[in-house]
């Protein structure tokens, strides 16, 4: 069963240009985005940077209007019904903003439980439960100005699920953490899918997509360019393997020279510290890596590996092409 | 009633947390209680060049009031902008809760530090220039302060709401300190200006908020006064109430409440 | 000191470039420092919240009864230079801190004292205007007329005044470098000179050590100078009055110039001038 439906959600924003003749211009951020989420899932919305995930999630949350278009969060409008819409769903982003400094984390439990309407008798018990579960029991009487990015992150988390609600969207919660904090969060992720909650969740992480995800819209330009469950990305897109060649110089025209090759669907390059690794889409059955080593001929190469193509592999083609 | 004593338990909590903010902030409280000193002593040097010590009292009281004003004036119409730099703005916005519950609690606290600068100057008055405020009735002059600010407060509220979309909303909260001071009736009684402005200033709960102190403090009936204060105050949290609705509205159609 | 090759030879030339940093560099870095400065905030914080504060003490002076509109509407306005000019001037120094690059500016070889004095020109004009604005303003709106004979007398009586501020805004900046927030410092400096000045109670109605503190401070000769001149004094019978100003005036940039330098010094040594 839904527990979310959009349908063809569209939005445009008026944009305005130049100091003196000033002139304003309608820029479509989302295009028509339609997709459901049943109940008790993990829902993934992946998109590179201005790609429409936000204002997509900001169309459901009830915090913009869509230009056209409509969707429905458990029955209810988000249009026509935005205060039935907020008591049902939880809203956390990720980053430093969002909580008030200056008070404890279980003073700001406390404000945001008082707005979310949570029952006085049950307030310090459900507080009290969360704190536990996003592990800050013991820290809730420090103030938040202290706190690390994880612990913000988490509380955050906390804050969304005051209210009990039965969808939560996540957007982009793991940016800026540390990979410790990072893992922590996706265990608390992990155990609220346990409990059967339904999220939405978006994040730049494609380890993590592929771990916490059910399902996967990809989002480019305002616009889906595939749904499906990780497995079902990752086959579509790359039905063979990938090459991977660590290189220390700049390829130049030889990046166009291992596209040509037979065999190979893609090459990308993604640039690392040190070195830049170039990524080869092979189709199946084919084997192109003596072929690719003769055209960087020249060039120093480092650790060269194939292996089975990741969701990431799946990503980069689908925003890419 | 369920309705009303909800909101009531909203509007006291969100209040007390958001005077634990207010309260220990180094900036918003020194500056609040010193920059009103400056002026309040101005006023007593001149008043005491006068040489009459009833008109020494009225200054005493009315400089004491005076920086409750600016406290509203200068930090409330900062009080949305700052929550939209924090990024709460969007999450109040996003609770099934009206916007005015959560708001009209953040100036209704900033109202409350207020007192540290009522407070300050009643001393300061005292103790460097030895003016004695006497007061008659203690009840009616409690009340009358309390209404008094519960009504700055709500003006407050309607200014917040109003500047918030402007990024420079807070040049116009200090804009408004000045013609407050003049037009309340904290240091010049409002026989002095033409028709036309006691007609204006009448239309600003601090005005009959100072008549009602001073009544209180002299002994006389406040409490006509302290109604029109608390109608006038009702009216603003009236008003600021339609308004922060709009403001939401024309935010989900014109994507301008946050600013990421 | 060490040499610097050439310096004397083109000694012409560097007294061009010296030019060129004081003019050239002051208006530049003044309109990059203080391009948030616009309509929406220049206006009521610079042209009318004045008239309202000359407003406010004319109309206590009526109800405590005792000085003529004239002597609020020139005091005040003469007074409130100083916003612009302890604002200005904490910005310029404690902006950079903030944009980083103060450290920047203060490694260059150019002559410092040409530096900050060419930043504080424009600091100077614009509180001048600030001044002669709210004077006009606030004159007519009160129905004090000042005859026109008096009106170039006053006027630079406000152009030593704004001078003699800008120092003290010098020296309260290189203090604001230390301490992280300079706009409540400012704030204060404004109600010291509020208060003892003579801005709203003449210095002889004031208590004799508050008299004394107001000698000291700039704005007070000026507002005395500006008053006589427009009660029909002529130029010469306060010179003596705008020298004091002026001498003020200097005697609190060489301090401001001095504080920063030791400002300077320390923080090369505590590396706090970046701190934010």
């Amino acid at each position: 069963m839904s527990i979310l439906e959009a349908r063809e959600l569209r939005r445009s924003f008026a944009t305005t240009t130049g100091v003196l003749r000033r002139r304003t211009d309608p820029v479509e951020a989302v295009r028509g985005v339609s997709f459901h989420i049943d109940r008790g899932e993990v829902f993934g919305l992946l998109g590179p940077n201005g790609a429409g995930k936000t204002t997509t999630i900001k169309m459901l949350i009830t915090l913009l209007l869509p230009t056209s278009g409509s969707a429905t969060i458990l029955g209810h409008d988000v249009v026509a019904e935005p205060r039935a819409v907020r008591r049902r769903i939880g809203y956390v982003f990720g980053g430093d903003r969002g909580l008030y400094e200056r008070l404890s984390a279980l003073d700001n439990l406390r404000y945001f439980a008082e707005l979310y309407a949570v029952p006085a008798r049950e307030q310090a018990a459900r507080i009290g439960e969360l704190l536990e579960m996003v592990g800050l029991a013991g820290r809730e009487r420090e103030r938040v100005e202290g706190f690390s990015r994880g612990m913000r992150q988490r509380l955050h988390i906390a804050r969304g699920l005051l209210h009990d609600p039965e969808l939560l969207f996540l957007d982009e919660p793991s940016i800026g953490i540390d990979p410790v904090g990072a893992r922590e969060l996706r265990q608390t992720i992990s155990g609220l899918r346990e409990q059967g909650k339904t999220i939405l969740l978006t994040t730049h992480y494609m380890f993590e997509a592929d771990e916490l995800c059910d399902r996967i819209a990809v989002i480019t330009r305002g616009e889906l360019v595939a749904t499906g469950t990780p497995a079902e990305l990752k086959a579509r897109v790359s039905a063979g393997s990938v090459l991977e060649v660590e290189v220390f110089d700049g390829l130049g025209d030889r990046l166009s020279v291992v596209e040509a090759l037979p065999g190979v669907r893609s090459a990308t390059v993604t640039t690392g510290e040190t070195s830049q690794t170039l990524v080869v889409s092979i189709d199946a059955g084919a084997d192109v890596t003596g072929a690719t080593l003769d055209a960087l001929h020249g060039i120093r190469v480092g650790r060269v590996v194939s292996r089975q193509p990741t969701l990431e592999d799946a990503y980069v083609e689908l925003v890419g092409s | 009633m369920n309705g009303l004593r909800r909101s009531a338990r909203v509007l006291f909590t969100l209040w007390w947390l958001q005077l634990k903010i207010v309260a220990v902030s180094a900036f918003d409280g020194i500056l609040n209680v010193i920059y009103p000193l400056f002026f309040a002593t101005t006023a007593f040097l001149m008043f005491g060049q006068s040489g009459n010590p009833e008109a020494l009292v009225y200054a005493g009281l009315g400089a004491a009031v005076m920086g409750t004003w600016s406290a509203m004036a200068t930090s409330a119409s900062g009080a949305l902008q700052s929550q939209r730099w924090q990024g709460t703005l969007e999450l109040l916005v996003c609770a099934p809760t009206r916007l005015a519950l959560a708001v009209l609690p953040v100036t209704a606290a900033l109202a409350t530090v207020a007192l540290y600068s009522l407070v300050a100057t009643l001393v300061w008055g005292r103790v460097v220039f030895g003016i004695e405020v006497q007061i008659a009735s203690p009840v009616a002059f409690v009340v009358a302060l309390a209404v008094t600010l519960a009504s700055l407060a709500t003006f407050g509220f309607l200014l917040s709401v109003t500047v918030v979309r402007y990024r420079t909303g807070w040049a116009l909260g200090n804009l408004l300190e000045y013609p407050g001071w003049l037009l309340c009736g904290f240091l010049v009684p409002l026989d002095l200006f033409p028709g036309w402005v006691q007609w204006l200033a009448q239309t600003l709960p601090p005005t009959w908020g100072m008549a009602a102190i001073r009544s209180a403090a002299a002994g006389q009936t406040p409490w006509g006064e302290i109604a029109v204060c608390a109608g006038l105050g009702l009216g603003y949290a009236v008003l600021a109430t339609i308004l922060s609705e709009r403001l939401v509205d024309s935010a989900r159609r014109n994507a301008t409440l946050a600013l990421t | 000191m060490p040499m610097r090759p050439g310096a004397s030879a083109s000694g012409g030339a560097s007294l061009l470039a010296a030019f060129r940093v004081v003019f050239v560099g002051g208006v530049i870095s003044f309109r990059a420092l203080f391009n948030w400065l616009n309509p929406y905030i220049y206006v009521p914080t610079m042209l009318i919240a004045p008239v309202f504060q000359i407003l406010l003490f004319a109309y206590v002076g009526r109800s405590a009864g005792v000085a003529d509109d004239g002597f609020y509407v020139i005091g005040n306005a003469v007074q409130y230079a100083s916003i612009p000019c302890l604002f200005a001037m904490a910005n310029t120094i404690a902006g950079e801190r903030f944009t980083q690059t103060l450290g920047i500016v203060l490694s260059t070889p150019v002559n410092r004292v040409a530096l900050f004095v060419g930043r504080s020109l424009p600091v100077v004009a614009n509180g001048w205007f600030v001044a002669m604005v709210a004077l006009f303003v606030g004159g007519r709106v009160l129905g004090v007329d000042l005859p026109l004979r008096v009106w170039p007398g006053i006027a630079l009586c406000v152009v030593v005044a704004s001078a003699s501020c800008t120092g003290l805004g010098l020296l309260q900046a290189s203090i604001a470098l230390r301490v992280r927030s300079t706009a409540v410092l400012s704030n204060i400096v404004f109600g010291v000179l509020l208060v003892f000045c003579g801005t709203n109670v003449a210095l002889d109605a004031l208590p004799a050590w508050m008299a004394g503190v107001g000698r000291v401070l700039p704005l007070t000769h000026a507002i005395e100078g500006a008053r006589r001149v427009a009660g029909g004094a002529g130029l010469g019978e306060v010179a003596g009055l705008l020298a004091r100003e002026a001498a003020l005036g200097v005697a609190f940039t060489v301090a401001g110039l001095l504080a920063l330098r030791y400002v300077e010094g320390q923080s090369r040594r505590h590396a706090t001038l970046e701190l934010q």
